[in-house]
């Protein structure tokens, strides 16, 4: 029966491709934004799942632990190559830290929402400190990052009306999950279960010493790889040996497979000129690296409460008001930002990409009941943003 | 096509790579391994190993005009189980999964490679090889061992009836030859022209002709061994269906990809690879489900099925380039994978076993191999440079015939591990000899460089 998985996925994957092939492709524009944004992917990776037809069982899954390690590597890798400084540096600075400060401001407002919630008992969860500081620092990363979906699926003549807002957007969606995945890359690297059980500052300076001698020690490899100048096909070998030397490494040493990658990425797209080569390679499988990211989330999807539905709601509402706070900031920081409207944070609400690879990554990294309602909780609020965002974008753009 | 770089090597550059790898693998080696997810994580990190070491490896080599494919063998077998030990026997197991999928794709590439014109134009010429290497070969090798076989320690234990079936399963395992290996080295040196066209037309034929005579050869070995004159028509008709079958479903999916080839084109490269999977896992499960709730072993042929895709989508469709395209694109990852795992399997241990007897028969082999071209190409009127060095083009060996001599096994356990320890021996010489004579024929021939 298993095989059916993978036949599965080789229908809808060349669905997919059929139909976004396809220019005068055209659906209701709830039903294209669906299709789009591959939220399909998820309910069938539900209906592979252990809860409908158990094709993608425990076993199964195990099974496929290198793959899923690869698939977070290569979209951390991915990530990493948005933060080239020579293209950063073409926008002004003010940008770049109002990206962050909206990105920490979420975060934050989230991160404090979660433990008040589970410190004012409301949950009978009986969840030890720890695990509550590492839900809490997961459901914040995962809610400061924003995707570009909405913003790139804007009719061309509302780009060219609404130009400065729709490039402020675009470039805040890709820098603001930076805050996040840092956080969220310690995290995975200083968990309590990995503790050793020396003294804690020892323990520490000795993690964050192996983890930096590997990172160091992996980056010097790639960077003798590109020195020498190579045809693509050897580019591709190295790119993807570099992927799975990387995620393997962290996954051995504990560390956070989309944070190393997205570290190798960032130092890789500032030291090779081959980065825009490697960065057409990553590209090239970006989509079918969502697909199926999206299809192993879907599998981990439990809808076992009702309750869910309602926290979901409220961990939505939450963060969008992290953004719209961060939003509003922001638009007071420098003269060219006071020139964006002061709801610049509906533009934000958007959730997608690097917020679903953490969520993955917290998956593998933390087993157990809490951790699949943490994800499904999660996975319930990007859907209700898939519902919202468009309207909130919508409203910005009116009050242009 | 992808643009053609000059590239510089430097072999500091590759040491100081080599020297860093080698570091990173001894230390993770060192580590203790808890958890489901460091397991997985030792899985990838030995694969991601492998693929940049052995592609390192054969940069290296390639200063020594040796073909990649060596080095990356070379490579794997220094990885392997017999040298370093950092893939361990079950580690090369738990990698199957990459060498069925790296088949299916070289095995799209194989059928794709095959122009209907030119082996409509060739078709005397692969004729004559084929039949002349299949007889030539097998009659030697089978003579070899029947006078030879009781000169040589490892097998002169057997009864002469054992012999005598040894004698003529070895026969046509030895005229199995590697697709794969062919593929590559031809891919690798952009080699095209009539001697090519014949190399390649000449082993993919042998390579379906080769598992029907497997089967008359088991045929008669179990008449030798029981007396039983019973002649297996039920296996034979069989077999054929199953051809039949396989053959049909890949003009079935190469006319499929030649529709999305024109309607859509997308991803194309990952559409081939997941249907190179997809082919793989669907006729393993059909055997398995065949047989589990029918007692019918129906095995479709994967690798034959991929061939019959290429071939269609290549002669019977528009996208024959394209195809070929997407293909190349991620073939050289492809590759370097298998091949290196393919160097990891060698079983070096078989070899140190029955050198004697493994050493001989590549020598024969060689020997019977060069009989058998040379009249070929005699009878064809073949450019004498032709007639000469083809016979360094059929020496690789690889899967298939892993594959029937594991077959063989289980129907003969009389024999079975002797002719196993044989089989991997011989192989483990002739696919390290073998890409290395190949290269130097089409050098020879001055057929590479052309594509």
């Amino acid at each position: 029966m298993k095989i059916f998985f993978s036949f599965l996925l080789i229908i809808f994957l060349a669905f997919s491709g059929y139909h976004l092939s396809f220019r005068n492709f055209r659906l209701p524009l709830f039903a294209r934004k669906f299709y789009l944004t591959g939220t399909e992917f998820l309910f069938l990776g539900l209906l592979l799942g252990p809860q409908f037809l158990n094709i993608l069982d425990d076993n199964t899954f195990r099974g496929l632990e290198p793959l899923s390690a690869l698939l977070l590597g290569w979209i951390g890798l991915l990530f990493g190559f948005q933060f080239e400084i020579s293209k950063l540096r073409r926008f002004p600075f003010e940008f770049f830290i109002a990206a962050i400060l909206e990105g920490a401001m979420t975060f934050l407002f989230v991160f404090f929402g979660v433990i008040l919630f589970y410190k004012s008992g409301l949950l009978n969860t009986n969840l030890s400190g720890p695990t509550i500081l590492i839900v809490a620092l997961t459901l914040s990363a995962a809610a400061a990052c924003t995707a570009q979906t909405g913003v790139v699926l804007l009719a061309s003549e509302k780009v060219a009306k609404h130009r400065q807002t729709v490039k402020i957007l675009r470039y805040i969606s890709s820098i603001d999950g930076l805050f996040a995945i840092v956080i969220f890359g310690v995290t995975i690297m200083l968990r309590p279960e990995i503790y050793s059980g020396s003294p804690l500052v020892n323990w520490l300076g000795w993690t964050t010493f192996i983890s930096l001698s590997a990172c160091a020690g992996l980056l010097m490899l790639y960077i003798l790889f590109f020195t020498q100048r190579r045809e693509e096909s050897e580019l591709t070998l190295v790119v993807i040996g570099m992927v799975m030397f990387t995620s393997g490494a962290s996954s051995v040493l504990n560390m956070s497979p989309l944070f190393t990658n997205f570290f190798i990425g960032f130092c890789l797209v500032n030291l090779t000129r081959e980065k825009e080569k490697i960065f057409n390679i990553l590209v090239t499988i970006e989509k079918p690296v969502y697909l199926l990211l999206l299809v192993f989330l879907g599998r981990s999807w439990q809808l076992s409460s009702a309750w869910i539905i309602f926290l979901a709601a409220i961990y939505c509402i939450h963060r969008a008001a992290g953004k719209i706070t961060g939003g509003f900031i922001i638009t007071r920081l420098g003269p060219a930002l006071k020139l964006q409207p002061s709801n610049l944070g509906f533009g934000l609400l958007e959730q997608g990409g690097l917020a679903l690879a953490i969520l993955f990554d917290y998956h593998q990294n933390f087993p157990g009941d809490i951790t699949a309602q943490v994800v499904s909780l999660a996975l319930l609020a990007i859907i209700y943003n898939e519902f919202l965002s468009p309207n909130f974008l919508n409203r910005l753009l009116k009050d242009d | 096509m992808p643009r053609k770089i000059q590239t510089r090597d430097s072999l500091t550059v590759y040491f100081l790579i080599l020297i860093l790898i080698t570091v990173f693998a001894l230390w993770f080696k060192s580590l203790e391994i808890e958890s489901n997810r460091q397991q997985a994580g030792i899985t990838i990190l030995s694969l991601g190993i492998v693929l940049l070491a052995a592609y390192v490896f054969s940069r290296i080599l390639k200063i020594t005009k040796l073909p990649l494919i060596t080095g990356y063998i070379f490579a794997g077998i220094i990885a392997g189980p017999y040298i370093t030990g950092f893939l361990s026997v079950d580690d090369v197991e738990r990698f199957r999964l990459v060498d069925d999928l790296a088949l299916s794709f070289i095995a799209f590439t194989a059928g794709g490679a095959l122009h209907l014109q030119s082996l409509k134009k060739k078709s005397r010429v692969i004729l004559f090889n084929v039949a002349l290497l299949t007889i030539v070969v097998f009659a030697i090798v089978y003579l070899f061992i029947i006078s030879t076989g009781r000169y040589f320690d490892f097998i002169n234990t057997l009864s002469s009836t054992n012999i005598t079936v040894f004698a003529i399963l070895l026969g046509v395992v030895s005229v199995a030859r590697s697709p794969s290996s062919a593929i590559a080295i031809i891919s690798e040196c952009r080699a095209s022209g009539p001697f090519t066209e014949t190399i390649l037309g000449v082993t993919v034929v042998m390579d379906i002709l080769v598992i029907i005579f497997f089967t008359f050869a088991m045929t008669i070995g179990k008449i030798v061994i029981n007396g039983s004159e019973a002649v297996y028509y039920t296996a034979l008709t069989g077999l054929s269906l199953e051809i039949l079958a396989s053959i049909l479903i890949g003009i079935v999916l190469g006319k499929g990809i030649s529709i999305y080839i024109d309607k859509a084109g997308h991803d194309l490269p990952l559409f081939l690879l997941f249907l190179a999977f997809g082919v793989t896992r669907t006729s393993l499960w059909i055997s398995d489900f065949t047989e589990t709730h029918f007692n019918i072993f129906l095995h479709l042929e994967p690798l034959l099925i991929c061939m019959s895709t290429g071939f269609t989508v290549q002669n019977f469709g528009s996208g024959g380039k394209v195809f070929m395209e997407s293909l190349d694109r991620m073939a050289l990852p492809i590759y370097v994978l298998f091949f290196s795992l393919a160097g990891a399997s060698l079983n070096i241990e078989s070899l140190i076993i029955c050198w004697p007897l493994a050493l001989s028969l590549v020598f024969v082999r060689a020997g019977s191999i060069f009989l058998a071209t040379w009249t070929a190409g005699t009878i064809s009127r073949d450019p004498s440079i032709h007639k000469n060095n083809a016979w360094m083009a059929y020496l690789t060996q690889a899967g298939v015939a892993i594959g029937l001599a594991q077959l063989a096994q289980r129907q003969f356990p009389e024999i079975g591990s002797y002719l196993t320890t044989v089989v991997l021996a011989v192989i483990s010489i002739n696919q390290v000899v073998g890409p290395i004579t190949f290269k130097a024929a089409l050098n020879i021939v001055k057929e590479t460089g052309r594509d």
